[in-house]
């Protein structure tokens, strides 16, 4: 045995702020930061020039933190994100609260003026921590460089942990310029905490199962974000149970799974709906009863008792009474119940015969191009590579109700915040968080011009992103709802002199051609899918098409509207 | 009705804000808050009322217990059940 040799400490060198930053993302595991530098986080991309990972310039910063919310939904890892003080802090909000709502890992890092000068309304300053605090799970202030490294440590496990959120680090300038050691080693991992999952609870979920008749399983967005996928489906496999989706859920169970039945809410499917309402058991798995889902909550699921598992406590009783109330991870706590499973073949075949009955048809009649039959072509074309990067809009939830996602993590969309302008920098960060896949942004005129700044990066970084845009010249869900519940009352929804988009996409560099016809859909997708580099599919579709069934807004889901849909 | 809760925060930047945030931006009205510091934290009690018929005193409960620096949370209304299971829905 040789004696053990003193390991040689060397004291750890003064260094700045913004090298800390750097060094900090860097121990982090961080391969993208989305980011536009300005004058108040200057210091940090000096440091950025020698950085181990890539920085993508976006061109608006909103467009910053929607391509890291995206990157994070793909990866699981939370997005980084980069900003100035002032404009640039504030331009960031939008994504803040689009990750804050739908539960994505987000870390954003703004400049701010030095310390001395917070508070005297000095140029670009603004109290970012102030105007975040309604949409981020934790955010700092940091006042000593030396503080740099464990902040930025506790904020990516903030973020990524239990139910995921946004965090905010400002960083003065002067914290940025400032010399320092960090005050402690680069912290561990802090010690995982088993869960304890409450043993009385899961009786009782297993006994309501058990005396059930009409057992539905009420899918969320919890599932993806738990990485419950297989958990669910062997559940749903073992026990047989109908299930329906909210929007987030929608892929964990495959469209042609026997017992799935879509869809729930607004623009939910009849068949999914009839079921909710039908009956005598919800077992919610990692969903909140969002208003888009429920509808008029007094009258949702009226006859059921409610099963209702979440990492977020908080979540459980918020709107409906659980009568059996599990808090913990789906993943966990979905293996450890083992109902004894009542008969429920007439359930089952009645869940089935609706299905069958209330099912999509494609067979609209004209030559126009039908967006619901494109979409569903589109997914069917692109496979199990599939990744929709949604805007918001009608062609929203078009994508939703008749895309084939084989995964939860195929469908990204802007939930619970409705953020239009999300689908390009989404389809960016998607894209370089998953280079295999056909990641293509589905987005309507509205919401394209909203980032249309962002086919710049594009361009710049040769990110072959493929874009499909339904064009019906107007905002298409307004008009909808001012033809429907306003008297036809049209108020500023005309976009009829939106400019050639095709010819935009091509002066910003991007192939893109128009689709107008519907002979010409299928080969339309299958040259936009074998293009080599990003690409522009501009898709003319009727202004009058609407978006069927429909909840009217405030109505039981009970009170669908169907159009002509079925 | 009003519900009292006794509150301990750290001393983090922007912890009062949030906590005092959170509560107005979910429906509750603050009759009445007093803060003093108890050394490692701020111990805060405050008087709340709900805006209408719709909100949860659990649901706020627990809403508060999840910011990051809270310590502790009680309340004078029935136990906020951290198990979730509530009375307030309907």
């Amino acid at each position: 045995m040789t004696a053990a040799r003193p390991v040689q400490q060397t004291e750890p060198q003064p260094t700045t702020g913004a090298r800390l930053v750097v060094e900090s993302l860097e121990r982090l595991g961080v391969e993208v930061v989305f980011g536009y530098p300005g004058g108040a986080i200057m210091p940090v991309y000096d440091a950025l020039t020698s950085a181990r990972f890539k920085h993508i310039l976006v061109r608006h910063e909103q467009a910053a933190a929607f391509a890291a919310d995206a990157y994070a939904r793909v990866t699981g890892k939370p997005g980084v994100c980069l900003a100035t003080s002032g404009p640039g802090a504030t331009n960031l909000i939008t994504g803040i609260a689009n990750a804050m709502m739908d539960s994505v890992p987000l870390v954003a890092i703004t400049g701010n003026v030095s310390s001395a000068l917070m508070g005297t309304d000095a140029f670009q300053e603004i109290d970012i921590l102030g105007a975040t605090l309604p949409m981020v799970k934790h955010s700092w202030i940091i006042r000593d460089p030396a503080d740099i490294p464990s902040i930025f440590k506790q904020a990516f496990h903030i973020a990524a942990s239990g139910r995921p959120g946004p965090v905010l680090i400002d960083l003065p300038k002067d914290v940025q310029v400032g010399a320092a050691v960090a005050s402690s080693p680069f912290p561990p991992d802090p010690p995982g905490t088993a869960q304890r999952i409450d043993p009385a609870q899961v009786r009782r979920a297993e006994s309501a199962i058990g005396a059930a008749q009409r057992p539905l399983l009420y899918i969320g967005g919890g599932v993806r974000i738990a990485g419950a996928v297989e958990d669910v489906r062997a559940f749903a496999h073992k026990t047989r149970i109908p299930a329906v989706s909210t929007l987030q859920g929608l892929g964990v169970l495959p469209v042609d799974w026997p017992t799935n039945l879509g869809m729930i809410g607004m623009h939910g499917l009849r068949a999914a709906n009839d079921a909710v309402q039908a009956c005598d058991l919800l077992i919610v798995l990692g969903a909140r009863f969002d208003d888009r889902a429920t509808g008029r909550l007094a009258s949702f699921a009226p006859n059921a008792r409610v099963v209702h598992i979440d990492i977020d406590a908080a979540e459980i009783g918020k709107l409906r009474h659980a009568d059996a109330a599990i808090t913990g991870d789906v993943r966990i706590v979905l293996p450890q119940l083992n109902p004894r499973m009542p008969s429920i073949d007439p359930w089952i075949k009645q869940c089935a015969a609706s299905k069958a009955e209330t099912a999509f048809r494609y067979d609209a009649p004209g030559d126009g191009v039908y967006a619901p039959a494109l979409l569903n072509e589109l997914s069917k074309q692109a496979g199990d590579a599939f990744v929709a990067a949604c805007d918001v809009g009608q062609h929203q939830m078009w994508a939703a109700q008749h895309c084939e996602f084989s995964s939860p993590h195929a469908h990204i969309t802007s939930g619970g915040l409705g953020a239009m302008g999300f689908g390009v920098p989404a389809g960016i960060g998607a894209k370089l968080a998953q280079p295999n896949a056909h990641v293509v942004t589905i987005t309507g005129d509205g919401s394209f011009i909203m980032n249309i700044q962002e086919l710049a990066t594009l361009r710049r970084y040769k990110i072959p992103l493929k874009i499909v845009l339904l064009d019906n010249a107007s905002l298409g869900l307004v008009r909808q709802w001012q033809e429907l519940f306003f008297d036809r009352n049209y108020s500023e929804i005309n976009l009829s002199d939106n400019p050639d988009f095709a010819a935009v996409a091509q002066a910003f560099g991007i192939e893109a051609f128009r689709i107008s016809k519907r002979e010409e859909v299928g080969a339309g997708i299958a040259r936009l899918l074998a293009a080599k580099g990003p690409c522009l599919a501009h898709v003319l579709i009727d202004a009058k098409e609407n978006v069927w069934p429909l909840v009217p807004p405030g109505k039981s889901n009970s009170e669908m509207m169907h159009g002509d849909s079925q | 009705m009003k519900d009292a809760f006794l509150i301990q925060i750290d001393h983090a930047e922007g912890s009062l804000q949030r906590l005092v945030g959170l509560i107005e931006r979910r429906g509750f009205y603050i009759a009445d808050m007093s803060v003093s510091d108890a050394g490692a934290f701020r111990e805060v009690h405050i008087a709340v009322r709900e805006r209408d018929a719709g909100r949860c005193i659990h649901a706020l409960g627990r809403q508060i217990d999840k910011l990051i620096g809270i310590r502790r949370v009680a309340t004078n209304a029935s136990a906020v059940d951290h198990q979730g299971v509530s009375v307030c829905p309907a």
